[in-house]
């Protein structure tokens, strides 16, 4: 036991702002939420509770709490494998030895830090705007554009190419995880006349795969919750006709422009349920494509 | 009275606020509001002239006005009614002030009328609407009716002739394209107005009925939905109304109608909001009807426009009942404010206003004493929910416009979701 304290006191002083903020912060919202979602709650009046109502009223009557799940299955199934391949390409550039790699590295990362920021839904909703910089741009080859984000067809290609845009924290992590490939396994296969590209697929992505497996899941989580850049873009509401009702979003309409915050816990508890249960897939089907090198057979 | 901790803690909190109130710094205005309004940039400058206009006169009261487009008031107004921190004052709209009150987030103005608050000036029945379950709950600022605004240039260049206080739906029709071919499509003839659920109401009231039952449920029947939704669509596949990609966009700022872009020659607004059209463009705007289906009524009312209401989170309640008196009572504050929010619901306020009036301001006045024998009784106040009934109608006529989905089918699936909405909201 000493020995344990001594071993690790550090280790836990280090996550102690964190511990603390979970558990004062975090942790009673969140059971308080759990509760919520059995209630009728509009912030003004006491909770009533209500058993399930919620729950049913969700699954069998609420055609938008379906639509938002469309709009956001959609998005992370595009966003999700694009901002990755994005972020390995960069990576994989970043990983040649040039001069003042770490000036390019920041670069590259600077969209990421920008891209949650509100300042940058507002530029995206101009740039894509009818008269938008991309319109104008695309005046110059003679093609009329689109108000891309107001054509409800398109608007959640922008949102996407916003995520591509936005790849720095997993290319950081690739970065690091090519960095780990011995160099020797690249000389023996050139040597042996082997092409760049199955150099790639032989031994870049099977050894990067734990890396990768990481950066998918993380990926994954950050964008089922995608809120900030939604709510600017769709003008709060998720408009235009529902095409971008980001899951969050109509879960913030929900809560704060009708008030019920009951219904609005209810949705973020089967948002949770739907993180975890995908994450647990992803997990599942790890076994079988993500290898670990210290692993025995 | 039953004490509950709420209260309590209410009591407690308001008597520490009071006890400090005396220690503040002792500055000239040492009291101060907040009131808050939904806005377009004409209204916001006049309001701040008015606002400027009550701190020359009431030194001591310091007023920080907030201002935001009606798209976003709302969002915002529910979060600052969640958190506690309505401003003192705030802008009312008959579809979500009974909302509010049965909420508790508004207070009884009773107990200062005549006692700060001077009522005795306005019209009988001017505050029926803002009056609920026996307590007056927001004055009315102004009345106002529906109105399609319409380019008198281009219409006079294309040659319509109409009687804007008597003219059909066929009137309509032929008017749109007439001005499409006339300008060869630079100018439709009208915004498509399928989305405009305040422009439907009329449509409803047209064929003898309401949009909601006094007792707050759908009154009105999928036929109405069907019908009018036929009607834009119709207009639309003969491309003399705007196309989709214009009208899917929901509450647009009034600088992106097409009227005032001059991309067509009509939309539907409240007649108050006629000169803040006027003010962004240089044609002469005209007020006309809603167009009625021939052999039906007119389906015109009047409303309160909008109300101003003291919130339970206000302060100093006797400065903001000296505030919202200042706007009724105050001739300047009246000349100042103009028909931006609705004629004045008061003899005394046409009168201040009578000889100051533009010449877009004339032609509404004309236009409210032209509709006055067409106009059928105001509706009964709308239901807890009527605003998210709206945003389905906008949602589902969406879909309809972009030809996801057959008139007859959003029809239905509206007034289900309507109905389903209204229900839940109680």
């Amino acid at each position: 036991m000493r020995r344990f304290f001594s071993r690790n006191l550090p280790g836990y002083m280090f996550l102690l702002p964190w511990l603390l903020g979970f558990f004062l912060l975090a942790l009673g919202p969140i059971l308080a939420s759990l509760y919520l979602g059995f209630t009728r709650y509009d912030m003004v009046s006491a909770p009533r509770w209500v058993g399930l109502d919620n729950y049913q009223y969700m699954f069998e009557r609420d055609r938008r709490f379906w639509k938002a799940l469309e709009v956001t299955f959609t998005y992370v199934a595009l966003a999700v494998p694009l901002r990755l391949a994005m972020a390995l390409a960069v990576a994989m550039l970043l990983d040649k030895g040039l001069r003042s790699i770490g000036l390019y590295r920041a670069i590259f990362y600077l969209p990421s830090i920008l891209g949650a920021s509100i300042a940058i839904a507002i530029l995206w909703r101009a740039m894509f705007g009818i008269d938008g910089v991309v319109n104008q741009a695309l005046a110059l080859f003679g093609i009329q554009g689109i108000g891309w984000i107001t054509t409800p067809s398109t608007s959640i290609y922008t949102m996407v190419v916003l995520a591509m845009w936005q790849f720095g924290s997993p290319m950081l992590i690739f970065l690091a995880g090519l960095r780990s490939i011995p160099r020797d396994l690249y000389e023996a296969s050139e040597i042996d006349g082997t092409s760049p590209v199955r150099q790639f697929f032989r031994i870049t992505l099977p050894l990067l795969a734990p890396v990768v497996f990481f950066n998918l899941v993380l990926q994954m989580i950050e964008a089922f919750k995608t809120f900030s850049s939604a709510f600017i873009i769709s003008n709060g509401t998720g408009a235009p006709a529902d095409s971008l009702l980001f899951y969050t979003v109509y879960l913030f309409n929900e809560a704060f422009r009708f008030f019920r915050m009951g219904y609005a816990s209810a949705l973020a508890w089967v948002l949770l349920v739907i993180i975890a249960v995908i994450t647990v897939i992803a997990f599942a089907t790890s076994k079988y494509w993500v290898h670990y090198e210290n692993e025995r057979d | 009275m039953k004490l509950t901790r709420r209260k309590l803690l209410g009591t407690a909190g308001a008597a520490a606020a009071f006890s400090a109130l005396p220690m503040r710094f002792a500055m000239a205005q040492d009291r101060s509001i907040r009131h808050f309004w939904w806005g377009n940039p004409t209204r916001d400058e006049r309001t701040f002239q008015v606002i400027d206009l009550f701190k020359a006169a009431h030194p001591q009261i310091d007023v920080s006005g907030e201002a935001i487009g009606w798209g976003d008031y709302w969002t915002k107004m529910a979060t600052q009614t969640a958190g506690g921190n309505m401003a003192d004052v705030v802008q009312m709209d008959h579809g979500f002030i009974n909302e509010y009150v049965s909420r508790g987030a508004l207070l009884p103005l009773d107990e200062y009328v005549g006692n700060g608050l001077q009522l005795d000036h306005y019209d009988d029945g001017a505050n029926a609407v803002g009056t609920i379950n026996g307590g007056l709950y927001g004055v009315s600022i102004g009345s106002t009716s529906q109105a399609i605004p319409y380019n008198t240039r281009v219409f006079e260049e294309a040659g319509v002739e109409f009687d804007p206080l008597n003219w059909t739906t066929e009137d309509f029709a032929a008017a749109c394209a007439r001005i499409t071919e006339h300008t060869g499509g630079a100018v439709t003839g009208s915004e498509d107005l399928s989305l405009y659920i305040e422009n439907f109401e009329v449509w409803v009231r047209q064929a003898g009925r309401e949009m909601y039952s006094e007792d707050g449920k759908i009154a009105l029947t999928v036929e109405d939905v069907r019908s009018y939704w036929d009607f834009w669509g119709e207009l639309r596949e003969a491309g003399v109304i705007e196309g989709p990609d214009a009208t899917v966009r929901l509450d647009k700022g009034m600088s992106e109608l097409g009227i005032v872009r001059g991309t067509s020659a009509m939309t539907f607004r409240y007649a108050n909001q006629v000169g803040a059209v006027q003010s962004l463009m240089a044609d002469p705007v005209g007020a006309a009807m809603v167009p009625h289906r021939a052999g039906m009524e007119y389906g015109h009312f009047v409303l309160p426009s909008m109300f101003l209401s003291m919130t339970r989170d206000a302060g100093d309640k006797e400065a903001v009942i000296a505030y919202i008196n200042h706007w009724i009572t105050s001739p300047e504050a009246i000349v100042t404010l103009g028909l931006d929010r609705g004629i004045p619901p008061s003899e005394m306020g046409r009168e201040a206003l009578a000889p100051h009036m533009s010449e877009v301001d004339s032609r509404v006045v004309a236009y409210f004493s032209g509709i006055q024998d067409k106009i059928g009784p105001t509706p009964t106040r709308k239901p807890k929910g009527a605003g998210e009934v709206r945003d389905n109608f906008m949602r589902t006529g969406t879909e309809v416009v972009l030809g996801n989905m057959p008139a007859s089918e959003a029809a239905e699936r509206f007034v289900e979701d309507a109905g389903y909405i209204l229900e839940r909201a109680q």
